[in-house]
């Protein structure tokens, strides 16, 4: 019963993670010019739970910030990047503001 | 002599120097869902003016004009053409992207050396190559009619003296090399250019080995 409510509890702290993340990042390649790149931010853009979009061509990353209580799933984000002509390698949520991916992006260019 | 036809001796002694393919020119397809306008004024050898929308990232259409002037025989082309361009096939790389463009289009068109309007074909391709420091791309377009025949062959290489991220204004120093056949330019037309982009606007400028303007701008919405 004990191990029962425990993985209920972890399930729901892992939804809970989920709907509340604050940002998608992908790792995409190909990313090498940025009037190209256009296309992909203005594709994310079309998505209704879409706050904003940062795209690094330093890190080849594509972050985008999903409004709160909402989510954008990896198989979306995996076709608007490939509807866009880009291959995706990664996609990952993590606890960052967009604006603190953004702070991270500037730090780490040389 | 083509450079084309010395093309391999060409790209060899330039890869001793810079280890570098063929990389890019303008795209013919920007993005998807994308509109792109471009125009070229080429040394007083051509004018070229196009608009082009892509419903998606591997396939576009629209119109252009192009004028060809010859410098050596007097004779003039003008060629108002429909067109649909092709990504054949894109490599994404870590850190490097490759493309092979085709296209193909339908025109009108009427010069100084013969009379009315004749039917244009048009057929050429790109291959491409870049990174965020270098590019190359080579590019060939003919153009065919009972009247002329005519193809343009530009090679191209870039090297920017700084790698721009997604929000800067882009740098690059292009070397250009140019080729006409039919009687439009004789020898290649060798050119030095600054191109410049940022956003959805991309100009390029720069003076041929006659000290001629060369000169291009695109726009992306």
């Amino acid at each position: 019963m004990k191990i029962h409510r425990a993985m209920i509890a972890a399930v729901l702290l892992a939804m809970s993670f989920a709907a509340n993340a604050a940002t998608l990042e992908m790792d995409v390649n190909g990313l090498v010019c940025a009037f190209c790149a256009q296309g992909i931010e203005k594709k994310l853009r079309t998505f209704s739970a879409t706050d904003d979009v940062v795209v690094s061509l330093e890190q080849r990353l594509v972050a985008v910030a999903v409004k709160p209580g909402q989510d954008i799933g990896d198989d979306e984000l995996r076709k608007a990047l490939t509807d866009a002509g880009y291959t995706v390698k990664a996609i990952r949520r993590v606890d960052e503001s967009i604006d603190e991916v953004r702070a991270r992006l500037k730090a780490a260019r040389p | 002599m083509s450079f084309l036809s010395n093309g391999g001796r060409w790209i060899a002694a330039l890869s001793c120097a810079h280890a570098v393919l063929p990389a890019v020119q303008a795209k013919p397809i920007a993005f998807a869902n994308g509109t792109t306008v471009m125009s070229e004024y080429g040394a007083g050898t051509m004018i070229e003016a196009q608009a082009f929308y892509a419903p998606t990232y591997w396939l576009s259409t629209g119109a252009g004009y192009l004028r060809l002037d010859s410098d050596s025989e007097r004779r003039t082309r003008d060629i108002e053409y429909v067109r649909v361009n092709y990504l054949v096939k894109r490599w994404n790389l870590d850190a490097a992207q490759a493309n092979v463009f085709v296209w193909g289009s339908l025109g009108r068109a009427t010069g100084s050396d013969f009379d009315g309007s004749r039917l244009a074909r048009n057929a050429g391709f790109q291959f491409d190559y870049e990174t965020r420091r270098i590019y190359g791309s080579l590019k060939s377009d003919l153009w065919e009619s009972t009247a002329f025949s005519h193809r343009i062959d530009t090679l191209q290489l870039g090297l920017a003296p700084y790698e721009h991220d997604y929000q800067d204004l882009a740098t690059w120093f292009v070397l250009q090399a140019r080729d006409y056949t039919g009687g439009i330019h004789r020898g290649t037309e060798w050119a030095l250019l600054l191109r410049l982009f940022k956003g959805g606007a991309w100009i390029e400028a720069g003076l041929t080995g006659d000290g001629k303007p060369q000169l291009m701008a695109m726009f992306n919405f």
